[in-house]
């Protein structure tokens, strides 16, 4: 863990690891740094930079810094996110380049992680090579010899590691900090004579901008890439004419420039890899190949896909609640007490339903966040997930997305904001975005309160052509809504979002195997501190800007009166039960001999009462106890039914006084001012004022409601006491002054408003934090506050001139 | 000569070249589609698309409209 003393050491050394994607270079990463890492940003591109650091063993002080570069097949880049690998190498942004350079390859890949592995050393940075799943391939029946490796790459070290055991981790740490203060390797590739020779023109004229072949060569071979774009804006138009003058040797000699490098380097990699590798032909074949034929089967495969993600889908619902149920508890207990210890004003108002409210919303996320990323972990490391893409990326397609989309918008039926933290497997930023942005029309587990308050009191609970019950069919169909919409809005942004990048879906099948306990823990952490700490500021920060919006301004006058009439209630019940206390004395007083009854054990039992049921059961009891009592029975009865009809009268007050204040809030003002926006909905101002107050969380709609109506915030979907008051609703003027507010059709249109919108901060903020912009949640919000008026709009229009 | 996505299931064949060159054949050629090299089609999805093919001793997935790309030589 972090401390002081160990966070003021300075870095004595930057160091960067890199690798192929599933190289197992997260894995490497996870293990050294543990849970010192820092998240960030690369500037201007929607992709993670984690940084931490570590120490060589308990007893060197000597700290370094090591940076997670992201997972790539080669530095060559034609888009700013492919950049990034090169350009952290190069140390363009932050003009520092590593120190040194860990290259992960996988033991079972070893010609791909060698490509990679020979730009990098173009950089001229000392490197060590961590040759990953050694075990998995000795299995596989391929054996490495690795100091001949290291002889072939002219002494760089190669060190055999099992990133997911944590084999090898301690020797890999040995070495980068060795090699770190060494000259870089002598190991030159030459990448022919055409080539050679404009690398030695541009060093002579440009020497001093660049500071390695590594970023020439990036210059030289992607066309049109950004390393060619930063050339021209720095060196000019004219000295660009260079470059263009080589590709066309280039060409004329390799027929493409696209083989001028990759030929070089792939025969290399084939040489090195033939020389240090022995096969053993008789092992058994490739295990993984095996496993496919089960996983990937026509038939049995999407079958084994669907439990698998029925099993995740049930665990991040079931598993999830008693946690949540815990929270949620907590936090209410936490409210109750505070409640009891503070004044009431706004002092305890802000922080009972602002700052612990807002704080139990956002921890109430961290359960299924965190079980369905342990999936996640699981399906990835494993290798599962490329597969199930595959499975079902032909389905996906049609409408604009792909196979990858598939589990993040499966977890999205379950929670929304997990959902679009699991778009981050997803590559393709079009792809990503798109994916992003239809997710929320997935949630339901926040609608399901709503649907089922409205479904209960205005969906008449009858059989629907004999088959199926009218409430369940809307329930059926409002679920559908979601996922139809859903599938026709990625169609639209499919085609309006950047037409011209092209969607590939090309990708490694990683062999099996077994997760790591330690990765998955760690990135399971990662994952749920990002959410507390950058999604939830903002969560409570909203949180608290509608509770005062729903609190201020507060009207004195009314509370003046409220205050009287409770003064005035206490003052009366206080009279009465002296009164009482006073007949009871008198009985015992005149009660000759005393009474031969345990007083204080009757009273006890009396208090105990809490509702009139129970209280004329203890009365029962105890008369049957003590027949002869029958008086000073019917005095304690008395007394205890003023305490019960007291306390209903002073919490209905309570309500009374909260549904006053909200009516007279600043959100009760804008429900008012907007109301004939939403008349056409079939809305009065308190339906409106309750969608805006429900910004935060569309469950809130219920408690405003219950505010509203003067029942109090403690109404769940539930409660028939808020079915009967939105029952007996009426216009409290206009033209319809004096009907009822709520039909089935309104019922309806607030449904459908609340199926299509996105009524969600938690949601909305965590889109900002995935894609880095306000404009995309701002983006989601409007066009699916657009729709859900336009859908709430029509289906109250079409049911209310049915006379539904 | 053929292409990718014009083979059968269970058929090897040599990478010859692309039929256009550019960001998506780099990718493939990153990926150990060089020229000269074998694979094997081994499978299609269960909804036919994409498909799964192997190179050396690894496997990727590709669309087939992402194979058409890419020339083979049928080997028996």
């Amino acid at each position: 863990m972090k401390t002081t003393s160990e966070k003021n050491i300075a870095y004595t050394g930057n160091i960067a690891i890199c690798g192929n994607p599933n190289s197992g270079k997260t894995t490497i990463f996870n293990v050294i740094t543990g849970l010192k890492q820092k998240v960030g940003n690369y500037p201007g591109v929607t992709i993670e930079k984690v940084s931490g650091h570590f120490f060589v063993s308990k007893n060197n002080p000597r700290k370094y810094k090591l940076l997670d570069i992201p997972g790539s097949y080669s530095l060559s880049a034609y888009s700013p996110d492919e950049y990034i690998a090169a350009s952290s190498l190069f140390g363009e942004q932050t003009n520092s380049s590593p120190d040194a350079i860990i290259v992960v390859i996988d033991a079972t890949n070893l010609e791909r992680g060698l490509y990679l592995l020979f730009q990098v050393l173009q950089i001229g940075k000392p490197v060590v090579v961590a040759l990953n799943m050694v075990d998995l391939a000795e299995r596989g029946g391929i054996r490495i010899n690795n100091k001949r490796l290291s002889n072939l790459l002219g002494g760089i070290p190669v060190v055999p590691v099992v990133g997911n055991k944590g084999k090898g981790i301690d020797k890999l740490k040995q070495e980068i900090t060795r090699v770190i203060s060494q000259p870089p390797s002598s190991f030159v590739i030459s990448f022919g004579e055409i080539t050679e020779n404009l690398l030695e023109k541009l060093k002579n004229q440009f020497g001093n901008h660049y500071n390695s072949r590594a970023q020439y060569l990036r210059v030289i071979f992607d066309e049109k890439g950004p390393a060619e774009r930063n050339f021209i804006s720095r060196e000019g138009e004219e000295a660009f004419a260079l470059i263009i003058e080589g590709r066309k040797q280039l060409e004329n000699e390799f027929g493409s420039l696209l083989y001028a490098e990759t030929h070089i380097l792939t025969d290399l990699a084939e040489k090195f890899s033939k020389e240090v590798t022995k096969v053993n032909n008789s092992h058994k074949r490739n295990i993984s190949e095996t496993i496919d034929k089960y996983l990937l089967h026509p038939i049995l495969g999407p079958i084994i896909l669907v439990i698998t993600m029925f099993i995740m889908f049930q665990s991040i619902f079931s598993w999830a609640i008693p946690f949540m149920d815990i929270i949620d508890k907590a936090f209410s207990l936490l409210g109750e007490i505070v409640k009891n210890n503070l004044a009431e004003g706004p002092l305890q108002s802000l922080l009972v339903d602002g700052v612990i409210g807002g704080v139990g919303s956002v921890l109430m996320f961290v359960p299924q966040i965190a079980i369905l990323f342990i999936f996640i972990a699981i399906l990835e490391d494993s290798g599962y997930l490329t597969r199930a893409a595959f499975l079902v990326d032909r389905m996906f397609r049609w409408c604009g997305l792909s196979g990858k989309s598939f589990i993040p918008l499966l977890s999205s039926f379950a929670c929304a904001v997990p959902g679009i933290m699991a778009t981050r497997t997803i590559e393709n930023k079009k792809l990503r975005f798109i994916t992003i942005m239809v997710a929320p029309f997935m949630t339901y587990s926040a609608r399901l309160p709503v649907y089922s308050i409205m479904i209960a009191a205005f969906i008449p609970y009858k059989s629907f052509l004999g088959i199926m019950n009218l409430q369940g069919l809307v329930l059926a169909l409002l679920y559908l809504l979601g996922i139809v919409m859903a599938v026709i809005v990625s169609f639209v942004l499919k085609k309006l979002i950047n037409k011209k990048e092209r969607d590939t879906f090309i990708m490694e099948m990683p062999s099996y195997k077994v997760p790591s306990l330690n990765s998955i823990t760690i990135r399971v952490i990662n994952r749920v501190n990002a959410f507390v700490k950058r999604a939830g500021t903002v969560i409570l920060a909203i949180t608290i800007i509608i509770w005062a919006l729903s609190y201020y301004p507060q009207s004195g006058e009314a509370l003046k009166t409220l205050a009287n009439k409770k003064a005035e209630l206490v003052n009366k019940y206080q009279q009465e039960n002296n009164k009482i206390l006073n007949d009871i004395n008198a009985l015992f007083n005149n009660q000759k001999g005393g009474i031969s009854v345990n007083i204080s054990e009757m009273e006890k039992k009396f208090k105990l009462a809490q509702n009139d049921e129970e209280l004329k059961r203890t009365f029962k009891q105890l008369s049957e106890t003590y027949p002869e009592q029958t008086n000073l029975l019917n005095l304690y009865y008395k007394l205890n039914k003023q305490r019960l009809i007291h306390q209903k009268v002073l919490a209905e007050l309570s309500n009374e006084r909260a549904g006053q204040q909200i009516r007279s809030s600043y959100l009760g003002i804008m429900g008012r001012k907007v109301e004939p926006l939403f008349k056409p909905l079939g809305w009065d101002w308190k339906i409106t004022m309750s969608v805006l107050a429900s910004f935060p969380a569309r469950e809130v709609i219920i408690a405003t409601l219950g505010t509203i109506y003067n029942l109090g915030a403690g109404v769940d979907e539930q409660s028939t006491s808020l079915m009967d008051k939105m029952k007996k609703a009426k216009w409290e003027d206009g033209p319809q002054k004096g009907k009822l507010v709520f039909t089935p059709a309104v019922a309806l249109s607030i449904m459908v408003f609340f199926a299509l919108c996105c009524q969600c901060a938690a949601t909305l903020v965590t889109i900002r934090q995935e894609t880095l912009r306000w404009f995309y949640p701002i983006i989601t919000f409007t066009y699916m506050t657009i729709l859900a008026y336009i859908g709430g709009l029509v289906t109250y229009q079409i049911f209310s001139r049915m006379g539904i | 000569m053929t292409y990718l996505n014009k083979m059968i299931p269970g058929q090897r064949g040599k990478v010859i070249g692309f039929t256009k060159d550019g960001k998506l054949s780099r990718r493939l050629l990153e990926l150990g589609l060089v020229p000269g090299r074998s694979i094997k089609y081994i499978r299609n999805a269960p909804l036919r698309d994409p498909m799964q093919i192997k190179i050396g001793s690894s496997f990727l997935t590709i669309r087939h409209s992402e194979a058409s790309l890419v020339a083979i030589e049928v080997e028996d």
